[in-house]
């Protein structure tokens, strides 16, 4: 039985100013896999997730999405807004505050802080709400880019286990990260 | 099935109250302006001794440069913030129509920052030039080349993402003085009687141009600066 792909790359290449970054990277997603780009510094892991992205475009080679709904994204920066309140943060990002969504705070030790400025949180905390529009997605595919920086041990085994289940769901997912999360995943690595 | 132009509204109203929302609650972002226009047009008048027929010529002059400098303070950092916390590129990746947004984006610093202005100046007309005729005729001008001026500001602070505002207000100068051409010929045209609903539809037309142009290049520059 052949599987149809959801998500595919062929021969991409990229080059900053006739530096190639990478080239030739071809890859396929399937509904329900895992796909783990892996890199050193500077081997152009953000920016072959952005060429997914559709932000950024390759110097060579082309993707195919198959896509019905919105790729859901985290990347290094937060898309949070520093001087308004978690709860601000949550309704900018439209996510209805419902049952769900206080559990997951909860889950996450950032219920009680509804009502502080994002601002005032460290960084780990920041990075928690930001990750908790992927624990809400609707997407069929979800791109992570260093999903685990700033997140302590409870809170990357929280994340690992949610990833597990998005799988269990036949949702796929790409991400970059250093720090190994233990999910079934195929790895692309961009170091010539 | 739910109603596809319900669900665009409703999309659509949600934009517009974001923005309003990150706006409202960053107050540096809209008083700060409104409150250099006060600064400015209450100063003038008590930095120069001028006789209040000298006081009123002058008037006008200071108040489309002020709107001028309001307009500009209050775009300086109107793409910036979202560029640099992420919040562009995920527009980018999720809005099929990033202009509309742009372009609703726009609309809120005008009504939270343009408008108060138009009123505020239009006071300040009723005040120095003792005619509230005047002062009527003077608002809906104020309206709309501050919505202008706000659109040309945003659209050199696109060019300039992240070289600075100083470029940008450098590069839009040369779109912006024809316009305060214009506003000179208005204040003429109100006080002689003449022509001043021509000039208004002239302001009209350009802002309704300008309005549907504008967040359209803005999009793209924005999507290059990403890229």
């Amino acid at each position: 039985m052949t599987m149809t792909y959801l998500f595919k790359a062929e021969n991409l290449s990229y080059k900053i100013n006739e530096k190639k970054l990478f080239q030739n990277i071809s890859f396929e997603v399937n509904s329900g896999s895992a796909i783990h780009i892996t890199g050193s510094n500077g081997s152009g892991k953000t920016t072959l997730l952005r060429i997914i992205l559709g932000i950024s475009k390759p110097t060579k080679g082309f993707i195919e999405a198959k896509l019905t709904s919105d790729i859901c994204y985290l990347g290094h920066k937060n898309a949070l807004k520093q001087y308004l309140t978690v709860e601000d943060n949550l309704i900018l990002q439209n996510l209805k505050l419902n049952e769900s969504v206080y559990t997951l705070l909860k889950d996450i030790d950032l219920y009680d802080k509804l009502d502080v400025v994002v601002s005032s949180l460290s960084f780990g905390q920041q990075k928690k709400l930001a990750l908790l529009k992927i624990f809400l997605n609707k997407s069929e595919l979800l791109v992570l880019d260093e999903p685990c920086v700033g997140l302590d041990d409870e809170a990357q085994s929280f994340l690992t286990s949610f990833l597990r289940d998005e799988l269990d769901k036949n949702k796929s997912i790409i991400f970059s990260s250093h720090i190994n999360l233990n999910i079934d995943a195929k790895s692309i690595s961009l170091n010539i | 099935m739910p109603n596809l132009s319900a669900l665009i509204f409703k999309k659509n109203m949600n934009i517009l109250y974001f923005e309003l929302l990150k706006l409202r609650k960053k107050s540096r972002g809209w008083l700060g302006p409104i409150l250099v226009f006060i600064l400015i047009m209450t100063a003038f008048p008590l930095t120069v001794e001028f006789l209040n027929k000298d006081l009123e010529q002058a008037f006008f002059s200071i108040l489309w440069i002020a709107v001028l400098l309001v307009m500009m303070l209050a775009t300086e950092d109107i793409f910036l913030e979202d560029y640099n916390d992420g919040s562009l590129e995920q527009l980018v990746i999720h809005t099929k129509s990033l202009s509309f947004i742009i372009g609703a984006k726009i609309l809120i610093y005008w009504s939270l920052i343009g408008v108060p202005v138009s009123v505020i100046g239009s006071i300040y007309c009723l005040g120095i030039t003792s005619s509230h005729e005047t002062a009527l005729l003077i608002f809906p001008v104020l309206l709309i080349s501050s919505y202008i001026f706000l659109n040309l500001f945003c659209f050199g602070n696109s060019l300039t993402l992240t070289k600075g505002s100083v470029l940008g207000t450098l590069i839009t100068m040369p779109l912006l003085l024809p316009l305060l051409v214009v506003l000179g010929k208005v204040v003429i045209a109100i006080n002689l009687g003449l022509n001043y609903f021509d000039f208004l539809i002239l302001l009209l037309g350009v802002l309704s141009i300008i309005i549907v142009i504008i967040p359209l290049i803005i999009s793209f520059v924005i999507r290059a600066h990403l890229e």
